[in-house]
Order: structure tokens, then C-alpha cells, then sequence
């Protein structure tokens, strides 16, 4: 896969936020700003993502792979701080910053898997194995 | 939420809805989202390609939903469907695991349980195992 700017910013930002995650959790601390905010940047990213990438076809870019996937990502990558959202919230404990660093790196998957399909493989079906979203 | 009135003591988790198991659930739903997707994905562009590889792949997707959705809800019966669905998940990534690894041929077309799950960072082999673990725990706490 070819690694772009997105990819490497969108990982910086999953991956911060899924490591402060796991260090609030491990520190026995329920979500507080700082996880919080770290959640709603990665939401803040696929949607800054999303935008770009309109703008980016409307510039004349195009997707090698399939469009209707990258998109299915892009809405599955952007319902998921929401869903990690309520889901920890809904029992507010420790365990609820455990629940929200699974989106983070859920993300960069996700990010990863998008950024194959905008470049595509070359190795169609092998591309397929890799990532948690394939 | 019933569970959410035991705040004395984090560490003892009442129900299986509960603490750790938010995250497990959450797990397994990141799961039953990615299988489902890459399933429908398979069989909508590829299907000639691979029929049973994509079917097992469909399957594990409908192994996976049925395991999240029974882990999330309360009472003695969805634990049985939770126990029943994790039994029926381990077997899966065992079998295809085995194969893939012993019987290239047969799965050239990779799944979710190819290689003991090696795509998927061997999530799909320790999650059945921790879910198990996890419903024994709280057999009890599933039993009133």
C-alpha cells in the first residue's frame, strides 16, 4: 500500500489516542477529558478525512479501488468514536477507557484498508488478508 | 443497567454485561462489523472466485453477530446462546486454522479464521477462548 500524509496523521492521531486510553485504563481512571478529547479528535480526523476526499475527486483524484467501498470505511471509521462514545459511557468505569482505545486502533486499521483501496494493491485478493476491516 | 449499582468494588464484576465485559463485547461487535463487511464484500464482487471460502467467511460473520448480540443480553438463555455461539466460534478457527495451515489447497482464498486468525493479529483465536473464560465466571451471576 502506498502511505500518504492521511494515513501517517490519521495513525498518529488512533494510535495517541488508543495508547492514552489504555494508560487512563491501566491508571484505574474513569474517562475524563484528556480520553475524551482524545476520542473526538480521531472523530474530528475522518471527518476532516472525509471532506478532503470530496474535495480530492472533485479536484480530479480518483479512487483505484472500489468507491462504494472506501466509503462503507468512511462511514464505518466515522460511526465508530460515536459508538465507543455511548457504549463506554453507558457504564462509566475504568473498564469504559479499555472500550474506547479499541477505536483508535480500529481506526488506523480501517485508515490503512482505505488507503489500499484510494491507491490500490495490486495484489487484489491478497490485499484482502490484511487489516481487521478486509 | 442493574449492574451499574455496584460501585464499592470495581474489581468484582456482577454481570457479564459489565466491565470487562463491555470490552469484550465491544470486541467481538468490532468483529461481527469487519466479518460481516468483508463477507458481503466477498460474495457481492468475488463469489465465483471461492464459494466455500466466501460461505465460511458469511458464516463466521453470523457466528460473530449472534455472539456479540448474546453476550450483551441479560439472563440464563443468551449466556446458553453466548456459550453455544463462542463453542461453535472456537471449533470454526480451529478447523479452518488447521486446514488452512495443513491443507493450503483447499483454502486459497483467505477467511477471517485462515491461519488461526494470523490476519487479524490472532484476535479470532484468543477471543473465543477469553469469551468462554468469561461466561464460566459469571455463570452464576447468569443464573438468578
Amino acid at each position: 500500500m502506498t502511505v500518504d500524509g492521511w494515513f501517517i496523521a490519521g495513525m498518529i492521531v488512533g494510535l495517541a489516542s488508543t495508547i492514552i486510553c489504555i494508560v487512563a485504563a491501566v491508571m484505574k481512571k474513569k474517562p475524563n477529558d484528556l480520553t475524551l478529547v482524545s476520542l473526538a479528535a480521531v472523530e474530528l480526523f475522518i471527518v476532516v478525512y472525509a471532506v478532503a476526499s470530496i474535495i480530492r475527486l472533485a479536484m480530479g483524484a480518483s479512487i483505484m479501488g472500489e468507491t462504494w467501498e472506501f466509503w462503507g470505511y468512511m462511514f464505518t471509521a466515522a460511526a465508530l468514536p460515536v459508538a465507543g462514545f455511548y457504549w463506554a459511557m453507558m457504564e462509566r468505569t475504568f473498564w469504559s477507557n479499555y472500550v474506547m482505545s479499541a477505536v483508535g486502533v480500529t481506526v488506523v486499521v480501517m485508515m490503512a484498508r482505505m488507503a489500499q483501496i484510494w491507491y490500490g494493491t495490486g495484489l487484489s485478493v491478497q490485499g484482502l488478508q490484511q487489516g481487521i476491516g478486509s | 443497567m442493574k449492574n451499574t449499582l455496584n460501585t464499592a468494588t470495581e474489581q468484582v464484576t456482577p454481570g457479564r454485561t459489565s466491565g470487562a465485559g463491555r470490552l469484550l463485547i465491544t470486541v467481538y461487535g468490532v468483529f461481527a462489523i469487519s466479518a460481516s463487511a468483508r463477507a458481503g464484500y466477498q460474495i457481492a464482487t468475488q463469489f465465483g472466485e471461492a464459494p466455500v471460502a466466501y460461505l465460511l467467511s458469511a458464516f463466521a460473520a453470523v457466528v460473530y453477530i449472534v455472539a456479540t448480540i448474546s453476550l450483551a443480553k441479560p439472563g440464563r438463555t443468551w449466556a446458553r446462546i453466548a456459550a453455544a455461539a463462542i463453542c461453535i466460534e472456537l471449533l470454526g478457527v480451529l478447523a479452518v486454522g488447521a486446514l488452512s495451515l495443513f491443507d493450503a489447497q483447499a483454502f486459497p482464498h483467505a477467511t477471517v479464521w485462515s491461519m488461526f486468525g494470523k490476519g487479524y493479529g490472532y484476535i479470532p483465536l484468543l477471543l473465543p477462548i477469553v469469551g468462554l473464560w468469561w461466561l464460566y465466571r459469571h455463570r452464576t451471576a447468569t443464573a438468578k
